[in-house]
């Protein structure tokens, strides 16, 4: 018998949930450890997923498929090498996350909980969902959790960010339901199947000009989640108005959502629309490196500063996944890992100093490794992640995108170099300022060292930087044949559009059966 | 004989209205309760005989009175939605002190209207069941006696909804002109008969529209809703904002079906409707956007769904349509018993500041509220949203795009009022001492349904999905 091992790991956290429902909220403690246990569980089943994995093909594995609601609609999972590692970072950070509230949730701490596991199921339910429909179920269900989350337990202007924060989102979602409307309905008339089947849009092939707006409906989705440039000022807001926990999930999974939307639907399904937007995109990504980086400069308060290094961060890797070679896309999808652990972890050193001094203002600081050496040591570890230093894992990942951006465009790559030297700049100023020179704040010469709970947090994250760091080989080959598949799918599709002559084409460019089929449903199109 | 029997469901009605009245005299003032059980024993009855007729599909008293699925159906939802709006009110109106025997009686006779309308497609009966309907209605605004809002708001109806009423019966004297029948088949296969219909066919058709626009609420016949629904005893509200609206719906697929089937895209009506579906949805969310009571928020709302529901009507889907008021019936009513669930003697919570800090003081209102807002802002995994995604991909296939992008930006706009009462609820820090009274089990069974409802509905619509499009379809019109 198969196990679904997908839907296990993906509603696992939601039924527990319901169950915690039923725990009078006395018992705090009891509903803190059911719900720690219950995720390293699930990080645990997550791992099955890894080792069964196998990086020969990058056909969707672990499928699970039934009829759900017809017309389309099916319950269709599966993952691949792209959304393998986007899970397991999921998994891998929410025990983490759920010991990190450990003491600083205090209000209701059973609601918390509830909404943290509903968000962990939302999060996985996009990464495995292989059916339009149920990737935006999970897609705007998730905004719900995360809108509770800031919205209650966020900071002063909480409900100003997470309005914001939703509005922001769903802006772009609502017009990509229409999008999905459209391609819903094209398909049909030009099969007269319903479908709603990643993969057969995959192969299925719309008029250029029919893709522009897609796409940009897509797009405009993904971007503001990224996000990406002119659509980034939501995130400032909701990271420093977000308890702890939910500007760690944010910074490291749910960015990673739009990025994951553009390298499975917005950029293989609308290929034509990609090479017209794709300078725009670019130049989009690498404004948001060189921005992002200069307003990070310029915070005085921590927790911005980190918000702003992700949208230079994530510029990064939305530039290396436009650049559409092997390199660079390998390299964007292990620097979102990298993003995800360092980014994830300086919010939690953010959250530690804020737990003590209940101020997120770098002024309000300095000298604090003095009366805090073990915390000075992992800050600085995972500070030095999050600059990129060789030996630790955001050097792999930087190193590719770059070497990757270059191979397709050598401006580019020069300019986007800047997001190393700047994160450089912005980082290491700002640990100068925290940690080290005089004690100015009395406050800080009461500050504890972590504890035993606290080192816990950060011993996983920071032994993961070092081996990612060190031997990237078992992350990358895992991906080798599902980022192969997925460039290729974008490059063929353009020759067909082209229309040119089946005969003529190149023995190398020779196009298999199922490309023929594509023709033909051009055809169809174009015949009304 | 037959022609008595297929009488069934409405002299059911009829009779529980009349006996409920007769017994009100004799029951002591405690004991008013049981009238509400009485009357729900009736409505299952009527459930009972709708039953017997499914599939039946025929007709009697010389084509007057249609007992089809399509009837049936809509009658079956509506008997859903009084026995729901019975059960809220029962601890409601003995606690705002308008505990009168009248009140489930003209419910039921608003009932008795609803069904005639249903079940025939003669226009002059349609008009017949409408006074019924909307006479009761007129009462039932004004019961709480001692509320100037609430008498406002009876006088209000009465006024626009007697005007309304008047465009109906002068359009349809229009149509008699144009076509010598009273009869919607004759007068649609009149329209397709005939390639140019005259002026007076088109006003007359027209005027009919805007009769029945006012009754589902859309703009520009929509200023009457907040008002009323403010003024009304909240489950009369509650009923307000579905019976009218359902009843509404179905008469105009009737209508339109036919008409549409042989119309082309470019023709007056489609376009006027076009028009008033856009401004509907757009008009309706934004003047929720300032609204500070949740009744007139929710008031708002139910017209912004009039507007989805035309996208419906407009993309000539009947099942998607009935699909919506279906889930719209639920969210709706579940959204206004959460409201109901907040009161206690002589004094309703109805402003949005008396709702801080309710979430977590009331956790299971809270979270049953959240939901059905959630799910008429419609957000997945809940009813509303796979009620919008077949309306709006329906609409996309036939080529209604710019409409339907209109209809989501419309319900963004409508994502930030929803959410605005659940920030009161969670977010803010209570301000007023809010006690409520909670011994209350009627409403929260009704609750309990409506909540299992638009979950049921969002995640495993099947048997109620074929239901009704075993219902709708066998119109085989589309």
């Amino acid at each position: 018998m198969n196990i679904p091992i997908l839907s296990i790991v993906t509603f696992l956290p939601l039924a527990l949930a319901f169950l915690i429902l039923f725990i009078p909220k006395e018992r705090s403690t009891h509903i803190k450890t059911i719900v720690l246990t219950g995720s390293i569980l699930n990080f645990l089943i997550s791992l099955v997923l890894y080792f069964r994995f196998d990086p020969q093909t990058a056909a969707p594995q672990f499928v699970e498929k039934w009829e759900w609601l017809g017309f389309g609609i099916n319950y269709h999972m599966g993952i691949d090498g792209i959304s393998l590692f986007l899970i397991l970072l999921t998994t891998f950070l929410m025990p983490i996350v759920i010991l990190s509230s450990w003491r600083y949730i205090t209000k209701q701490v059973k609601e918390y909980h509830i909404f943290m596991l509903i968000l962990t199921t939302g999060i996985i339910g996009v990464f495995v969902s292989l059916n339009l429909f149920l990737f935006y179920v999970f897609w705007e269900a998730m905004l719900i959790p995360m809108y509770f989350l800031i919205g209650i337990w966020g900071g002063g202007r909480r409900i100003y960010a997470t309005v914001k924060f939703v509005l922001y989102t769903m802006v772009g979602s609502l017009l990509m339901l229409v999008a999905i409307f459209y391609l819903y309905s094209s398909y049909y008339k030009a099969t007269g199947i319903f479908s709603l089947n990643i993969f057969d849009f995959h192969q299925f092939a719309i008029p250029p000009n029919v893709q522009i707006w897609l796409f940009l409906a897509f797009a405009l989705a993904f971007a503001i989640k990224v996000p990406m440039f002119p659509f980034h000022t939501w995130l400032p807001d909701a990271h420093v108005e977000a308890p702890t926990a939910g500007s760690v999930v944010l910074a490291a999974v749910l960015l990673k959502m739009g990025a994951y939307g553009f390298l499975r639907f917005a950029m293989p399904i609308f290929p034509d629309a990609l090479k017209i937007f794709l300078p725009y995109l670019s130049v989009l990504a690498l404004i948001g490196i060189i921005y992002g980086g200069l307003m990070a400069l310029i915070q005085k308060d921590i927790k911005s500063l980190v918000a702003y290094s992700s949208v230079s961060h994530m510029g990064l890797i939305m530039l290396a996944m436009f650049s559409l070679n092997a390199t660079a896309v390998e390299g964007s999808i292990y620097q979102m890992l990298n993003h995800g652990l360092s980014t994830g972890a300086l919010f939690l050193c953010v959250g530690i100093l804020y737990e003590r001094a209940h101020t997120r203002l770098i002024k309000d600081y300095g000298g604090v490794s003095k009366v805090m050496p073990v915390f000075s040591v992992f800050f600085l570890i995972c500070m030095l992640s999050s600059v990129g230093l060789p030996g630790l894992n955001g050097f792999v990942g930087e190193i590719l995108c770059v070497f990757g951006v270059f191979q397709t465009n050598k401006v580019l790559a020069i300019l986007c170099v800047s997001t190393i030297i700047l994160a450089a700049a912005y980082l290491l100023w700002m640990f100068q300022r925290v940690m080290q020179g005089p004690i100015t704040n009395e406050k800080v010469r009461s500050f504890k060292d972590l504890n035993l709970r606290e080192i816990m947090i950060f011993v996983p994250i920071i032994l993961l930087m070092f081996f990612m760091g060190i031997y990237p080989k078992p992350f990358l080959r895992k991906m080798d044949a599902s980022v192969e598949h997925l460039l290729k799918k974008i490059q063929p599709k353009q020759v067909v559009l082209e229309e040119t002559p089946l005969s003529k084409l190149p023995d190398d460019l020779q196009i298999p059966s199922q490309e023929q089929e594509n023709t033909r449903v051009i055809k169809d199109v174009n015949q009304p | 004989m037959n022609n008595i029997l297929a009488l069934a469901p409405l002299l059911i009605i009829t009779i529980g209205g009349l006996f409920i009245l007769l017994l009100d005299v004799f029951l002591k003032k405690d004991n008013k309760d049981y009238l509400g059980y009485i009357s729900v024993f009736f409505l299952i009855g009527c459930s009972f005989v709708c039953f017997l007729f499914w599939n039946t599909n025929k007709s009697y008293f010389n084509g007057s009175l249609i007992l089809d699925n399509f009837s049936l159906f809509f009658s079956l939802l509506l008997i859903a939605a009084t026995f729901l709006v019975i059960l809220i009110s029962m601890k409601y109106i003995s606690l705002q002190n308008s505990n009168h025997g009248e009140y489930y009686a003209l419910l039921l006779f608003a009932f008795a209207g609803i069904l005639i309308m249903l079940s025939t497609t003669d226009f002059i009966i349609i008009f017949l069941g409408l006074e019924v309907l909307s006479i009761s209605s007129y009462v039932l605004a004004g019961l709480k006696r001692n509320d100037t809002k609430s008498s406002e708001a009876a006088v209000k109806y009465f006024l626009l909804g007697s005007f309304a009423s008047a465009f109906i019966v002068y359009g349809i004297a229009l149509l008699y002109g144009a076509f010598q029948s009273t009869n919607i088949l004759s007068i649609s296969s009149g329209f397709s008969s005939s390639p140019q219909p005259g002026v007076m066919a088109i006003v007359g058709f027209g005027f009919v529209i805007i009769g029945f626009g006012f009754k589902i609420a859309v703009v520009p016949f929509h200023m009457w809703t907040p008002d009323v629904y403010q003024g009304a005893p909240t489950p009369i509200t509650a009923f307000f904002s579905v019976a009218p609206k359902v009843v509404g719906f179905a008469v105009l697929l009737r209508l339109l079906i036919p008409y549409f089937k042989s119309a082309l895209e470019s023709e007056a009506i489609f376009s006027i409707l076009w028009v008033i579906s856009a401004l509907t949805m757009v008009i309706g969310n934004l003047a929720a956007l300032r609204q500070t009571n949740v009744k007139r928020i929710l008031a708002y709302s139910s017209i912004a769904h009039a507007g989805y529901m035309l996208v419906a009507v407009l993309a000539q889907d009947a099942v998607s349509l009935g699909y919506y008021l279906t889930v719209y019936l639920f969210m709706n009513i579940g959204a206004f018993s959460a409201v109901i669930a907040l009161n206690k003697k002589n004094k309703e919570y109805v402003e949005l500041e008396e709702y801080s800090g309710i979430g977590f003081k009331y956790p299971w209102i809270g979270v049953t509220f959240s939901i059905f807002l959630f799910s008429l802002a419609g957000f997945p995994p809940t009813g509303g949203f796979l009620a919008k995604f077949y309306v709006f991909s329906t609409a996309v296939r036939k080529g209604l795009t710019t409409l339907v992008i209109i209809a989501v930006l419309a319900s963004l706009i409508s994502v930030f009022y929803y959410l605005r009462i659940i920030i009161h609820m969670y977010m803010k820090e209570p301000t007023l001492d809010v006690s409520i009274h909670t011994k209350n089990p009627a409403l929260f069974l009704v609750l309990f349904i409506c909540l299992v409802e638009v979950i049921q509905l969002g995640i495993f619509p099947g048997s109620i999905l074929s239901f009704i499009k075993e219902a709708l379809t066998t119109m085989s019109l589309f």
